[in-house]
């Protein structure tokens, strides 16, 4: 690192004198991502201290709104229904295209693997379709009324359940369909981490007789260990943050009893959409739930990013 | 090179110019007309409400153009709150009844409509009541109720010799005949949740709880919410979720109405407004009212659903309210009628004729019965989801009928 930008100042001298030259480089992001991400952030973040809709009625009330979502017991029941069923949603998520996400990048990158575009392309391809589609299709196929005929005709009647109405099997029913929808994303990233896998260092653990087991453990596993992180980051904050696919499923109130109700649901119904059929959003206690789920993000993105990027880079 | 260039910016001038001089002409034309918009909830009567409003432009105020501009239903309160606090709603708003509409009125979002000419007299007060203050303030000129029956397929009736029940005890002996011969008896479902709610539980409440002055005395507290005519209703749920399709909890709404329209399902509470989903092509299909346990009188429930008022930051408020006060005569009413979706009565207080049978058939079915909103509406809108929570654990067989009433009971003294 030092030997090259002992280089750099020698070739770009004009540059060298002016210490904050980096900065005019990075002002148009950074002037993006202040007006568009930073500042409607912070401002939420300070809107979850006010109560009232308009501008005009908007009133300071300090932490009243975070008091009421974990005091009212009514509120605070939703919240943490809410809260439990974001993190059944997200870990099984995690778990579910994480793991799968790995295996079929191992076998897409087996050297004798044949018809890998193909493959490739059908767990891809998922992932192209909007949320709405995917989910009303589900939500048919899901539906005994739909299936069911179908299903009785190839002997399967018994698996014509309402998935969708039960309490019981809804979140889980929803979630494998998220599972299924995004489960490209992983796998491609996995899949470009492991082609970038030095061929060497492969070729150096098999003269030095790894299995193909410890091969992977020991050699690509840890290779590819910030893809690890960042995919992780990314599944932790989409599904924490999720929304469309409950919403296209089920609908806005977590139906069946509120048993697929997730922090996204519970925003939307108090934040933005209010409560049917009134209606009537109370924005105040919807930043509230976005500023708590926005601490609840933080701490879980920072010490995942300290374990898995920073390493000898 | 020069030249190019020169072209070049010569075209592109003249690119980014048009749509000046274009945008131009298009003003001086809309200076002869005031163009006024509403906002509606009604997505699907673009095509009616065109033809409603051409007509008032044609026949009664030549230089005054209505566009009609609805969002999709289930958004239109939010929509319309976000449009309202920053200032680009439309100058005539549809306004919901009760809480919902007086709130936006307390906020200043909706006009005083007191002074509207006509407003006083051509409603009766319960009809006036649903867009009124606690002061008698009208927020808005009621337009349309819906009503709430059962839509029964004729053939399958005739093919079974069953008759159209009159008592609720018949109606059960209807559905358990029709569900032995494997019809599924009742379309519904509840994996929207508000349907079951809305069309049904509200639809038959009347009947086993009484109409307005019983209404008034649960809102009051003389009466609870969970005596035996409340748990008798909580009952009647139980009861029928045995004749709704396999998998009821499953079923959407539109899943209902295309298990009815396809003659899967012999019967489907369900409110007017579909009275003109289902045509008359393929299907022979009827309404009777939701019927009354024995002993009891059948009462509707008819609810006030449309009224429309004026948005207080118009540009144009005279030509807004003469669209109003417009409403109010029986000349209006009556375009308005014969142009409003099938299902949607008019609540002048006039004889007024609709043209479509089903509407009037349903319509007739008032004929010497109580009527009354929706239950909750009213007063006790906060009890709307605990309530429809309640009936679809009546239904799933999680709770009984007794614990549903004490449950939505406990929360009234929980909030009092």
């Amino acid at each position: 690192m030092k030997i090259k930008s002992k280089k750099q100042k020698k070739s770009y001298s004009c540059v060298e004198e002016k210490k904050y030259y980096w900065l005019r480089y990075i002002i148009p992001a950074l002037l993006f991502y202040v007006v568009f991400m930073a500042y409607p952030l912070l401002d939420s973040l300070r809107l979850s201290l006010y109560t009232g809709n308009t501008i005009n009625s908007r009133t300071f009330v300090g932490l009243k709104n975070f008091i009421v979502l974990f005091t009212d017991p009514q509120k605070s029941t939703r919240y943490w229904s809410a809260f439990g069923n974001t993190w059944i949603f997200f870990l099984i998520n995690m778990v579910m295209q994480n793991c799968l996400g790995i295996l079929f990048a191992v076998i897409l990158t087996n050297r004798t693997m044949k018809g890998r575009q193909f493959y490739q392309t059908i767990i891809f391809i998922p992932t192209t379709f909007a949320v709405l589609v995917t989910g009303y299709l589900w939500k048919l196929l899901l539906n005994p009324i739909w299936s069911g005929p179908t299903l009785e005709k190839i002997g399967l009647g018994f698996l014509a359940q309402p998935y969708l109405g039960q309490s019981s099997t809804a979140l889980i029913s929803c979630t494998l369909v998220s599972c299924w929808q995004w489960m490209g994303i992983p796998t491609m990233m996995f899949v470009a981490a492991l082609r970038n896998v030095p061929e060497d260092c492969i070729e150096a653990a098999e003269i030095e007789g790894a299995n193909s087991r410890q091969l992977f453990a020991r050699v690509k596993l840890p290779l590819i260990k910030p893809t690890v992180g960042m995919v992780s980051i990314l599944t932790f904050v989409n599904n924490f943050n999720a929304f469309d696919i409950i919403f296209a499923m089920e609908n806005a109130n977590g139906a069946p009893e509120y048993s697929t109700d997730l922090i996204g649901t519970l925003f939307y119904r108090v934040g933005i959409a209010g409560q049917h059929p009134i209606g009537i959003p109370d924005t105040g206690l919807g930043a509230a739930i976005a500023t708590i789920t926005f601490f609840v993000l933080a701490l879980g993105v920072v010490p995942t990013l300290k374990a898995t990027q920073g390493g000898d880079n | 090179m020069k030249k190019g260039r020169i072209c070049f910016v010569l075209i592109l001038s003249l690119v980014l110019l048009f749509p000046i001089i274009a945008g131009g002409t298009e003003e001086n034309v809309n200076d002869e007309k005031v163009v006024l918009t509403l906002e509606s909830w009604r997505a699907d009567d673009v095509a009616q409400w065109n033809n409603l409003l051409a007509e008032y432009t044609n026949e009664v105020a030549p230089n005054v153009e209505i566009q009609f501009k609805p969002t999709n239903p289930p958004d239109y309160n939010a929509t319309l709150r976000l449009k309202l606090d920053s200032g680009t709603a439309g100058d005539l708003l549809y306004a919901r009844s009760y809480a919902t509409g007086q709130e936006l009125f307390n906020a200043g979002y909706f006009y005083d409509c007191s002074d509207i000419p006509g407003i006083q007299d051509a409603f009766i007060e319960s009809s006036k009541a649903p867009w009124q203050m606690a002061d008698g303030k009208m927020f808005a000129v009621p337009f349309a109720a819906v009503s709430h029956v059962v839509y029964y397929n004729k053939d399958i009736f005739a093919k079974e010799g069953l008759d159209i029940p009159t008592t609720w005890e018949d109606f059960l002996s209807v559905c358990s005949k029709l569900k032995a011969d494997g019809i599924t008896p009742l379309a519904n479902g509840t994996s929207d949740e508000w349907d079951i709610f809305e069309c049904f539980f509200c639809g038959i409440l009347p009947n086993f709880i009484g109409g307005a002055d019983s209404r008034v005395q649960y809102e009051n507290g003389t009466k609870k919410l969970n005596d035996e005519n409340f748990v008798a209703a909580y009952q009647a749920m139980a009861d029928i979720a045995q004749y709704c399709p396999n998998g009821f909890s499953a079923v959407t709404y539109n899943d209902s109405q295309a298990l009815f329209a396809t003659g899967k399902a012999a019967m489907f509470m369900d409110g007017s407004w579909t009275l003109g989903v289902y045509g008359d092509e393929g299907l022979n299909w009827g309404v009777f009212a939701m019927p009354a346990p024995k002993g009891k009188n059948t009462a509707i429930c008819f609810h006030p659903d449309t009224a429309i008022t004026m948005n207080p930051a118009t540009e144009h408020p005279e030509e807004a309210k003469a669209f109003l006060a417009w409403l109010c005569t029986k000349e209006g009413a009556t375009v308005a009628s014969n142009n409003m979706a099938v299902g949607f009565f008019p609540m002048l207080n006039e004889e007024i004729t609709l043209s479509n049978d089903h509407a009037n058939e349903c319509l007739a079915l008032n004929a010497g019965k109580e009527t009354d909103a929706r239950f909750v509406w009213p007063a006790l809108m906060d009890l709307y989801s605990p309530m429809d929570q309640a009936v679809i654990k009546v239904m799933k067989g999680q709770q009984t009928a007794k614990q549903a009433a004490d449950s939505i009971q406990a929360l009234l003294k929980a909030e009092n």
